[in-house]
Order: C-alpha cells, then sequence, then structure tokens
C-alpha cells in the first residue's frame, strides 16, 4: 500500500526539504535573520501542526470524525496562538545581529 | 531593478510557492497517512495475533511489593449462589417458578430459597428488588422487543453464535479437584503422568508464559493462589457434602490469561456486540495450557467462562500484575483496558510469580466517571474514592451486580451489556494516538496528564445518554457506536426489518 508506505514517507521527507526551503525564502523575504533557535522554534511549531493534522486522520480512520474534527480546531486554535508568538519572536534581530548590520560597525555595510 | 535583484526575487518567489504547495501536499498526506493508521488492523490488539508481542507494556518501573488487597475486616468467601450473579438469579428464577405469585409485599421465606441466598437477600435487599424485577417484569418486556425489534439484530446474534457452538468442546470438571485436576483431558479416566520438574521456577514461569502466548493469550500473569477468592461452595464437580473450606493442596498458583473482545465490535455495545469472541478464545487458549501442563504431569484446573468458574477472577489478575482494580470492579490492564476476558488456571507447578503494578487507574477513576454516567442500570458507584466500599472483608470498587444482570435482560441481540468496557478511556485500541496517552497518563506523577485526557474525553468525544440505550419509551436500544459493517442486517439480509431509532 502506498500510503505510509517507505516510499511515500520517503517523498513526504523531500516535501519537507521543499517546505524548509520555502520557510527560509520567506523569512529572507521579510528581513527576519534567521538563528539557530528560531529554526528550532520553527520545527517545534511544525510539529505540533503536524501532529495535530495526523491525529485528526487517526481520529477519522478510527470512526472518530466527529472527535477528530473538535481536536483539529483546538490544535489549530493552538497551532494559531503558538505562530503569532513565533512570528514576533521571528522578527527579533539578536543584539549580535543589530550591531553587524548597522552602518559603519567593522563587519557592517560601509558609512554614507 | 538589477537582472541579478530580479533572478533573487524570482527564485525566492519559487522556493516560498513550492514551500506553500509542499505545505498543503504535507497536509493532505498526514491526513491520509492519519486515517490509514487509525483503520490499520495491527493497532487491535490481541485480535488473532498469536505471539508475546501483545503484552507490550513495560510493567518493571510500576511493580510493587504485593499483595495488591489486604483484607480491612473479617473475610467471608464469596458464594456461588449468592455473589456470582449468575448462580443467585438461576436460583432465585426457579423459586419464582414454583411461586409465580410472590410479590416483595410478601414475606421472603414464601419463596422457598436456600438458607443462604435467603440471608444474602436479606443483608441486600436491593438485590432482591433487582433480581425480582428481572424475571417479573424485564425479561417479558425483553421478549415483545424481540418479537419486534429481533431481526434488526440477527447478524450480531448470528455471529456470536459461532462463537457459541465452540463451548459444547470446552470440558467442565466432573469430579471433585483432588481426581479432575489429575486426569488427561478427554483421556477417559487416564491420569496424568508423573510431574517433569522444571529447571528453576523462572524458567517454568517463562516456558508457562511463552505458550500462554502461543496458544493465544494477549496477556499472561501469574500469582499465588489465595483462598479467599474462592467461591465458598459450589465447585464444578464437587458432590452434595464437599468439605469447601479446604483449598486443594494443588491450587498453589493461579495463572491468569486475558484476552479482548473485538475492538470495533465492542464499541457498538450493548446491543450490537458479544462478549463470545472472548469467551470461546480464552477457553480453547486456557483449555490448550490445561493440556499442555497435564502432559508434563502437573495437575490443573482451568476457570474460563465456557469450563465455568470456582473462583473470582479480578483480585488475582491483579494480584498477577497484569493491572489495577477499576471503579468497575474488573482489572484494568495498560494493554487492553478493560476490554479484558479471563481465564485462569490452579496448579502447582512451581512458578516465579508476579508482582502488582501501579500505573494509575486507581487516581484516574477517582476523577473519572465515565462509566457510571453511561451505565443504563445504575450498578456502578459515583463515589469519589472507593473508601469505605468493604465488601467480604476487603476495600475495593465494586458493583450492583444485580442492577447490572437485570439491564441485560433488557438489552437487543446477544444477550449483555459491556458499556462500561465501551465508554472507558482505557479501553482503546493500540493505535499511537492512545498508546502516547496512556504511556504519559502512566508516568505523571503529578496527574495532570490524566487531567487533561479526561477533559479532551468528555469534551471531544460524543456519547448518547445513559437512557438512550434503554428500551422505548425511555430510550431506543442505542449503541455507543453503530456496529461495524458486516453485523448491518439490512445490507446482507433479505427480511423485513424493524429498527428501534437511530442509535439502534
Ligand atoms: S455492563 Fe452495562 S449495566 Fe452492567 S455495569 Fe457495565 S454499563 Fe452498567
Ligand atoms: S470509565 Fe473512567 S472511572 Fe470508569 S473504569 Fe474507566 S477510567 Fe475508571
Amino acid at each position: 500500500m502506498f500510503i505510509n508506505g517507505p516510499l511515500f514517507w520517503f517523498l513526504m521527507g523531500v516535501v519537507f526539504l521543499g517546505v524548509g526551503a520555502g520557510f527560509r525564502a520567506f523569512a529572507a523575504d521579510r528581513g527576519w535573520v534567521l538563528t539557530w533557535w528560531k529554526g528550532l522554534l520553527a520545527l517545534v511549531w511544525y510539529a505540533i501542526f503536524a501532529l495535530t493534522v495526523f491525529a485528526f486522520g487517526t481520529l477519522v480512520g478510527e470512526n472518530e470524525a466527529a472527535a477528530g474534527l473538535r481536536f483539529l480546531a483546538f490544535g489549530l486554535f493552538l497551532c494559531l496562538v503558538l505562530g503569532i508568538v513565533l512570528w514576533r519572536l521571528m522578527g527579533h534581530t539578536p543584539a549580535v545581529d543589530r550591531r553587524a548590520s548597522s552602518p559603519g560597525t567593522p563587519g557592517g555595510p560601509a558609512g554614507p | 531593478m538589477s537582472d541579478d535583484e530580479k533572478t533573487g526575487l524570482s527564485r525566492r518567489n519559487f522556493l516560498m510557492v513550492t514551500g506553500l504547495a509542499g505545505l498543503a501536499a504535507q497536509t493532505g498526506g498526514l491526513v491520509a497517512a492519519g486515517i490509514r493508521t487509525g483503520r490499520d488492523p495491527r493497532t487491535f490488539t490481541g485480535w488473532e495475533s498469536y505471539n508475546p508481542g501483545t503484552q507490550f507494556f513495560d510493567r518493571r518501573r510500576f511493580e510493587f511489593d504485593g499483595p495488591a488487597y489486604s483484607p480491612v475486616g473479617s473475610v467471608s468467601r464469596p458464594g456461588h449462589r449468592t455473589d456470582y450473579v449468575f448462580g443467585r438469579v438461576a436460583t432465585f428464577e426457579r423459586a419464582f417458578a414454583r411461586n409465580p405469585d410472590w410479590t416483595l409485599d410478601d414475606p421472603i421465606e414464601g419463596l422457598g430459597l436456600p438458607p443462604d441466598l435467603e440471608a444474602f437477600y436479606r443483608e441486600f435487599p436491593e438485590r432482591l428488588e433487582w433480581d425480582f424485577r428481572t424475571f417479573s417484569e424485564t425479561i417479558p418486556n425483553n421478549r415483545r422487543d424481540r418479537r419486534e425489534y429481533g431481526d434488526h439484530y440477527r447478524l450480531a446474534e448470528a455471529y456470536a453464535a459461532g462463537f457459541e457452538a465452540h463451548r459444547a468442546l470446552i470440558p467442565s470438571p466432573q469430579s471433585p479437584p483432588e481426581v479432575s485436576d489429575y486426569l488427561r483431558p478427554r483421556g477417559r479416566g487416564a491420569r496424568i503422568p508423573e510431574p517433569v520438574p522444571f529447571r528453576s521456577p523462572e524458567l517454568a514461569a517463562e516456558f508457562v508464559k511463552e505458550l500462554a502466548h502461543r496458544y493465544g493469550a494477549t496477556l499472561v500473569g501469574i500469582a499465588r493462589m489465595n483462598p479467599d477468592f474462592l467461591y465458598s461452595d459450589g465447585w464444578r464437580g464437587c458432590p452434595p457434602g464437599h468439605d469447601f473450606s479446604r483449598l486443594p493442596e494443588h491450587w498453589e498458583y493461579a495463572i491468569v490469561v486475558g484476552v479482548p473482545m473485538e475492538w470495533d465490535v465492542v464499541l457498538a455495545s450493548p446491543h450490537s456486540s458479544t462478549s463470545s469472541d472472548a469467551y470461546d478464545r480464552i477457553s480453547t487458549t486456557a483449555f490448550r495450557l490445561e493440556g499442555c501442563l497435564k502432559s508434563l504431569g502437573y495437575p490443573v484446573r482451568t476457570h474460563s467462562p465456557d469450563a465455568g468458574y470456582d473462583l473470582i477472577v479480578p483480585p488475582l489478575a491483579v494480584e498477577a500484575g497484569l493491572g489495577e482494580l477499576g471503579r468497575t470492579g474488573y482489572c484494568i490492564t495498560p494493554e487492553l483496558g478493560g476490554n479484558f476476558r479471563t481465564a485462569v488456571l490452579t496448579t502447582n507447578l512451581p512458578m516465579a510469580v508476579d508482582r502488582p503494578i501501579r500505573f494509575g487507574v486507581a487516581e484516574f477513576c477517582n476523577k473519572c466517571k465515565l462509566c457510571a454516567e453511561g451505565c443504563p442500570s445504575g450498578a456502578i458507584s459515583f463515589a469519589d474514592s472507593p473508601d469505605g466500599m468493604v465488601i467480604r472483608g476487603y476495600e475495593h470498587w465494586y458493583i450492583n451486580n444485580g442492577a447490572c444482570y437485570n439491564y441485560w435482560r433488557e438489552t437487543m441481540g446477544p444477550m449483555g451489556c459491556r458499556l462500561c468496557i465501551a465508554t472507558c478511556p482505557y479501553s482503546r485500541k493500540n493505535s499511537w494516538l492512545h498508546s502516547v496517552a496512556r504511556d504519559l497518563d502512566a508516568r505523571d506523577p503529578t496527574g495532570a496528564v490524566s487531567s487533561a485526557l479526561l477533559v479532551m474525553q468528555e469534551r471531544f468525544f460524543d456519547a448518547p445518554d445513559a437512557e438512550a440505550y434503554r428500551r422505548p419509551p425511555h430510550g431506543e436500544f442505542a449503541n455507543y457506536r453503530p456496529p461495524p459493517r458486516f453485523l448491518d442486517t439490512e445490507r446482507y439480509l433479505d427480511i423485513p426489518v424493524t429498527r428501534p431509532g437511530k442509535g439502534g
């Protein structure tokens, strides 16, 4: 069976890399400076989102679709709240990077 | 905008679109994978899987030195004709058949009951009321209901009948333990050989457990026999006048084996489910194990649903480390929850015994009253803890088995109820979702996980009201969940069917 088989999870892994690349491009577009802890937090957020969706599917598969929908609504609400917090943290520029990006500092762009 | 910038932007846009499309694909893939996982038959623990992998919960860190239960008062053994509900109602039925005009307003002596049952009813008058109601009201009503709606349950009954047909092949002891337990099964009176010694009790236990799993047991544990859990009378094969005060010398150990009822069927309780699948499987398993041990020269008596019982099982299952006693009065295990039907083999093969476990059921049951809220007969206690619930000298949860049996006789389909098993949050198959919940709860000393799980269970999962399970006009013969497709009479049978209600 394709779904849940080894090829399926391999392709899911490949698609995940695409999601990661898209996120990096999105971060660059918004001018977010990505650090290791921001990447980790984004991964945790994505894991919560993925688990919520997977749990929804599992409950549907167990003939508990109503419970699955309620769980999904709860999980997505949690993801929304955590997502807002994450968004604000993403915009936070670490001090060392701020210095590095201010004009005239060593390693920063040249002054006018 | 320079060409370089344009290229950078379009590459960035491409990556962002790819990421978005990937997100959508991952979401769809996760839902599809989840649905397949939820339907995976391998998550039905113990469902025809004959291997030790079914006892997957690592009990070691939850073990404690037993016994799990110690007497808190003067101990008396349960009576086969009093505490054992089937023995009691059969005795009452015979007395009531001889005195059909007897009512609760008449003196109890008018029923001509055996003295022990008369004394029991004086001590527990509400049991007399329930048993009277069962035979004077519930069974006649049920006959009418079956004439009207019975065809709706034809396939559920036929499914159960297949397992019940096998019951006739499971023998019951025909002579006292000192005789029958030493006879070869189906050996036409031939005695078992001299016992073959094992190298150590540990190896004997290891061998017995391996074999029990291979013969079909999902769970197996070993306890030292406790005479307090033997019936005080009515052992199989014992003639009138038998001395039941003496524990047979060879009943030193109790091997407790268990299997679940089929998971999708038990959820269709009370009207479209059956216990016969598990009764048949565990009786067969136990009989196989009896044959094996007797062939090695050890006397054995099997206590099983099809062969009958001379003892009560739940306390032995607890002492054998299989689980904890729940609000429902039966053993709740980590792998199967309360969906656990049992048999016991009493023997003198020296074996290392297991230790009881605590994995959070006591605390969970004190908070959770789902089974009590869903019970159509009100048989399950709503108390906040079992403190003060003392029966026969032991303090633990127990139910009003007269009320419970009364509702059994109200149900349609294969007789019985099983709702408290279906509604219990522990009785869930082994999908990752339930495994994570179970493992987190067992390892959380704060109780926060169980509180959160309970809130989710109550808020997310629908369940009919207790009344909806009852017969019309109180209810509509609702089931906890719809039966699996293979039990859908209207799909398969070309007969007119009257549906009792939307939940049936
Ligand atoms: S089997 Fe049914 S009636 Fe009996 S205690 Fe359980 S829920 Fe109540
Ligand atoms: S439903 Fe709740 S209270 Fe009842 S046995 Fe299960 S966990 Fe305990």
